[in-house]
């Protein structure tokens, strides 16, 4: 059996900080990730998925715990670690005084590519992400998602096994996205492993082979898509259009108790967590409340799977594993 | 090396992007030099113990130390522009070791200071007629470069802990004072108070500029050189491993 592209054994990471009490950002997180696949780190804000990512690669030290990324450890050979990646961060990086053009191709030279391999590498990659008519502008002058473009395009520029991306649609529109989603499903195919974090959890659930739901640090959930919505069971999204919002609506629905609820102009969509005869009740409740012109009903979104494990401190020993 | 070399090409198209800028590096130790060191050379009677009656060939080797500081702070801020661009930490997981992304960050600007002194010693000689000792420039060159570096790698260290840009600017500030100031650099230390000899002779800029103005201009006393070159090379290392260890810290 091959060896996982990724392996992370009891990681800790302990900030210290004068005058605070030391936070365990990430306590006791063990899992591996396979060779080629898409992996998804989800979880609320705080709850170690940033730091576990720096941990990975080599940005922060791991305060105990081993980690192997492409075979080699993370502390003793951060430089090859550092070979094996190509990495897409939380926060806008670009060289702004440099151009589009610049930009790519000094990413390359980082990764060893020179001479006509680099101009066309530089010049492939441009034309896929639809840079080219920018490429000798200065990306200073391009807008936010421009300037993500280049960010994320740098790491098509190389051929490293195992790519990062963390947040890496924050400020993207949503065709830019979906071309981008499209090129990191062929990289998997390709063989190289994917490692994300998002927070758009439809991204996860649309790209990921394989997720991870950590809380405080730790692994609440894991496994696909459709194995954590087993996690949900009894989990029904509902959404009921009306011609016009009734009145008192809003509270009808509140008194149900939905785990979320949401009106978007005249559409109420609820997520209830009841037997299926019930929920169905509850419908024909909701919509005798006025002229209703659209229903759906649907089973758990990871949404869902994810508000119910990472809301309050649902938080079991170890996490669930489904495989 | 080709991490290294990435990086010197990194850096070179960013100076590339304002001539200007380069411009002015170059040539403003020389204007230091015709204005600062032309007006003291009129108005104030060099100490006899300084070994020279001109002023401007004093000053020529502290004109030249000054430069290679300045540009060592301006390439340590560089940092800064790293992080609000978001590209520091990114470069951070680039194939390349620590050591080679500051050694990288430093060898164009070394480049510069080269060119800088080239151009200063030259036309001191030229326009001001200080008496230049030419068969010396290799160690002028050697102590231009060790200099512009080992200043860059103590503000490395600043620039990678302190992390804003304010609290960097007020070190660069208290640094530029203390170690300019009191140092070989303006005025012969040897009619100095000695609480003032000693300090000086304690600071590196002291060392640094003693050598340039062995190399240069040939004043200076000729059994304390080697002494000075060694204890430059000390500080410019432990520097080194200093910036290293801040870059390997927690980021």
């Amino acid at each position: 059996m091959s060896s996982p592209a990724i392996d992370v054994q009891d990681l800790v990471k302990v900030f210290r900080r004068r005058g605070t009490s030391p936070t365990r950002a990430v306590d006791g997180l063990s899992f591996t990730v396979t060779g080629g696949s898409i992996f998804g780190l989800l979880g609320p804000n705080g709850a170690g998925k940033t730091t576990t990512l720096r941990v990975l690669t080599t940005l922060t030290r791991p305060t105990s715990g081993h980690v192997r990324v492409a075979g080699y450890d993370v502390v003793a050979s951060p430089l090859e670690v550092r070979r094996q990646i190509a990495v897409v961060i939380q926060e806008h990086a670009a060289d702004l005084l440099l151009s589009v053009r610049d930009n790519l191709v000094s990413f390359g030279r980082f990764h060893g590519l020179s001479g006509a391999d680099l101009r066309a590498t530089t010049g492939r990659v441009m034309e896929q992400f639809n840079l080219a008519e920018h490429a000798d502008r200065k990306v200073q002058d391009l807008s936010g998602g421009f300037r993500r473009r280049v960010q994320v395009a740098k790491v098509l520029m190389v051929r490293t096994p195992i790519v990062f991306l963390d947040e890496f649609s924050t400020g993207m529109d949503p065709i830019l996205k979906r071309m981008i989603m499209a090129a990191l499903r062929d990289e998997s195919r390709a063989g190289r492993t994917i490692v994300l974090t998002t927070q758009a959890l439809t991204e996860a659930e649309e790209l990921c082979d394989d997720i991870l739901i950590m809380n405080h640090g730790r692994q609440v959930a894991r496994g696909d898509v459709h194995a954590l919505k087993l996690l949900c069971g009894g989990v029904y999204d509902v959404a009921l259009t009306f011609e016009t919002l009734p009145p008192g609506i809003e509270s009808a629905a509140a008194a149900l108790r939905p785990i979320r609820m949401r009106i978007m102009g005249s559409t109420l969509q609820l997520a209830l967590k009841d037997d299926e005869r019930h929920v169905l009740e509850v419908v024909n409740q909701l919509a005798s409340h006025g002229h209703v012109s659209h229903v759906e009903v649907s089973g758990a979104s990871l949404e869902d799977v994810f508000v119910e494990l990472t809301a309050g401190d649902k938080l079991a020993t170890g996490g669930k594993r489904l495989d | 090396m080709q991490g290294l070399w990435a990086v010197v090409y990194r850096e070179a198209r960013i100076r590339a992007t304002n001539v200007l800028f380069i411009f002015w590096d170059v040539v403003y130790p020389l204007g230091y030099l015709l204005v600062f060191g032309v007006g003291l050379n009129y108005t104030v009677q060099l100490s006899s113990a300084a070994g020279a009656t001109d002023y401007n060939a004093f000053f020529l080797a502290g004109v030249l130390g000054m430069a290679s500081f300045g540009i060592a702070s301006n390439t340590a801020w560089s940092f800064f522009m790293d992080r609000d661009n978001g590209i520091y930490f990114e470069m951070l997981t680039y194939p390349i070791s620590r050591s080679q992304y500051l050694l990288g960050k430093v060898l164009f600007n070394v480049l510069v200071a080269l060119v800088q002194a080239g151009v200063t010693v030259w036309l001191a000689d030229v326009l001001l007629d200080v008496p230049v000792h030419w068969s010396r420039m290799p160690l002028t060159a050697a102590m231009v470069i060790v200099g512009t570096a080992g200043w860059f790698f103590l503000y490395a260290i600043f620039a990678v802990l302190i992390r804003r840009n304010d609290a960097f600017n007020t070190v660069t500030s208290v640094l530029y004072f203390v170690l300019l100031f009191a140092s070989s650099m303006f005025y012969p230390l040897e009619p100095l108070p000695a609480a003032f000899r000693a300090v000086a002779l304690a600071n590196p800029i002291t060392w640094q500029v003693d050598i340039l103005r062995y190399a240069t201009v040939g004043l200076g006393d000729r059994a304390l050189v080697p002494l000075e070159l060694v204890g430059f090379g000390v500080f410019t290392l432990l520097a080194f491993a200093g910036a290293v260890a801040a870059l390997r810290t927690d980021t």
